[in-house]
């Protein structure tokens, strides 16, 4: 059983003469584990699968299945309640929530978490992120590279299975870009989460298991030669 | 709560304006309603000592008791100890060796029956020359023992006791006893006429001439009183209504600007309804404090405000109005609450 599947996913926008096909028949996996890249160059269709898969939309066609389950015709509540619970989103846009320190970021998870779940133990957390000595500052208050590893931070707090990585180096110098890869790496072969990256910077592809490219809306896994 | 606190901290300019618009209209609020009951108390605080049911004016009057006047043969008949005359007229009092001009009412009672006044200093009056003054004509230098001169009459009198909250048609009391009423008004105290009865158990009096009427329908017919407090019932209610609008705008434009943050959260599985708590929790919050200073402020302006100005507390109403502008700032949330009801969590992704 997969963690993820992708089977036959089709997306389009519009209708009739305005037809546009963003993502054409598409099958993909990830399994516990294992570290994906996906990477293309911007407009290929890469979001548009990154949101599909975080169920933030529904594709026109095709299933996706979570843990063997049949998700792609869950109600809106649904989905969002299975999102917080098996999701963790890192993007690019940074995902906390300005009014909260790194502290506070967590605390709001653990607000909305029902409290026979686990969360993990924020201070190693913050340890692990190197994040310990800011945990009190506010967003504002972080360097980009600790922005983004309190991102990570944030998104690993409620014990994901999957998390999710759109372009999460993308404002990072590849010292700090490396050291957020090889961390995502450590949380899919060490913790056994499945991590998919978006990413269109090839360099940081050493780590990763498998990776896909997409072009022109269609999918294909890079096949090491 | 732990978001619309923790959000409000940390943009505390911003949300200090929010709360300063709220303080300000609640505090115009109150003092509008204070000004109002001020004054409508002061048309009637005499009427309502009387603690009657009704009373008999003259069918000409047109329920006016300052117009109505009654011929002895009409009421002997009818006086008892729950069936008491009074005799109003409006006159103007002098203070003896000033020449300032004093607009006061003269209710003429007898001392012993039910609409004497309460004295609060002083004894009751022993002869025709002694009155009992209403405390706020203090203001105007007439204290216990003052004489004083009514519509300029030759004779003076004395003011030997003092009664509190007796003014009639907003111009405080000086109260004699009917005789001396009759004298001032008609000249002789042979004349027996008298303004009205007053009856405080359930008599019914019916006799041509005259026309008995509720005390709730005599203070409705004090000219004026239902204008001034049409007027002030439709300021309040106008700036009640504002509060709707300036708390749905504020809020509003707070909203729009976090939306990509409220994409962030619903990517992240942060329901709706969470979001739209926080809202109405942040609005809760800013107004019952924006209320609570206008209250603070409100009982400090009564401690400094000079007596003349008629502003009464009435702290059931201020409890009452503090409800109604927190449920019009509520209201005026789900402004905002359809746009965030129609937040995209794809908004969080695309928009970075």
């Amino acid at each position: 059983m997969h963690l993820i599947e992708v089977k036959d996913v089709v997306k389009q926008y519009g209708s009739g003469r305005t037809l546009v096909e963003a993502l054409h028949k598409t099958n993909f996996t990830l399994d516990k584990g294992e570290f994906n890249a996906i990477i293309g160059p911007s407009g290929s269709g890469k979001t548009t699968l990154l949101t599909i898969l975080g169920l933030l939309q529904t594709p026109s066609s095709g299933e996706i299945y979570v843990g063997g389950k049949d998700v792609t015709k869950l109600s809106a509540k649904k989905k969002t309640d299975l999102r917080f619970n098996k999701f963790g989103f890192i993007l690019q846009a940074s995902n906390l929530i300005p009014f909260l320190t790194v502290k506070e970021q967590f605390k709001l998870v653990d607000k909305f978490t029902p409290s026979h779940r686990e969360t993990m133990n924020q201070a190693d957390l913050l340890k692990m992120l190197d994040l310990t000595d800011v945990a009190t500052n506010y967003p504002s208050n972080l360097s980009g590279g600790e922005r983004q590893r309190a991102a990570i931070a944030r998104a690993l707090y409620n014990n994901p299975d999957v998390i999710l990585a759109d372009e999460p180096t993308a404002s990072l110098d590849s010292e700090r870009a490396n050291q957020v890869v090889s961390l995502l790496a450590k949380i899919a072969h060490e913790y056994h989460r499945g991590v998919i990256m978006i990413t269109h910077d090839t360099r940081l592809l050493t780590l990763t298991d498998r990776v896909f490219v997409m072009r022109d809306g269609t999918l294909t896994e890079q096949k090491e030669e | 709560m732990f978001l619309a606190i923790k959000e409000i901290l940390h943009n505390k300019t911003r949300y200090f304006l929010v709360v300063f618009t709220v303080f300000l209209i609640s505090y115009m609020v109150f003092f509008l309603t204070s000004l109002a009951v001020g004054l409508a108390r002061g048309n009637r605080t005499a009427v309502d000592q009387w603690n009657a049911e009704s009373v008999v004016v003259s069918s000409y009057s047109n329920k006016s008791l300052t117009v109505s006047n009654i011929p002895e043969s009409s009421y002997k008949d009818y006086e008892s100890k729950d069936v008491v005359p009074v005799g109003q007229m409006t006159v103007v009092t002098k203070l003896k060796g000033s020449d300032k001009k004093i607009n006061t009412n003269i209710f003429g009672v007898n001392w012993n029956s039910f609409i004497s006044p309460k004295l609060t200093a002083g004894r009751m009056p022993k002869n025709g020359k002694e009155v009992i003054a209403d405390s706020k004509l203090g203001n105007d230098n007439i204290k216990l023992n003052s004489e004083i001169k009514i519509n300029g009459s030759k004779d003076l009198y004395k003011v030997v006791g003092l009664t509190e909250d007796n003014s009639f048609f907003t111009v405080p009391i000086i109260f004699t006893n009917m005789n001396t009423f009759r004298t001032l008004k008609y000249g002789s105290d042979q004349a027996k006429n008298i303004s009205a009865l007053v009856i405080r158990d359930k008599t019914k009096i019916k006799k041509s001439g005259l026309s008995q009427i509720t005390i709730p329908d005599l203070i409705n017919h004090i000219p004026g009183y239902t204008a001034q407090i049409m007027v002030f019932a439709f300021m309040i209610g106008a700036m009640i209504v504002i509060t709707f609008l300036i708390i749905g705008v504020f809020m509003y434009i707070i909203t729009i600007q976090k939306i990509s943050l409220y994409g962030v959260m619903r990517a992240q599985g942060i329901r709706t309804a969470r979001i739209v708590a926080a809202l109405f929790y942040q609005i809760m919050i800013l107004t019952a404090l924006g209320a609570g200073l206008a209250l603070v402020a409100i009982a400090a302006t009564q401690l400094g405000l000079p007596k003349t100005v008629p502003f009464y507390s009435n702290w059931p109403a201020y409890g009452l109005l503090t409800l109604a502008i927190m449920v019009m700032a509520l209201l005026g949330g789900t402004l905002s609450m359809r746009k965030v009801l129609k937040i995209d969590p794809l908004s969080a992704i695309e928009g970075g």
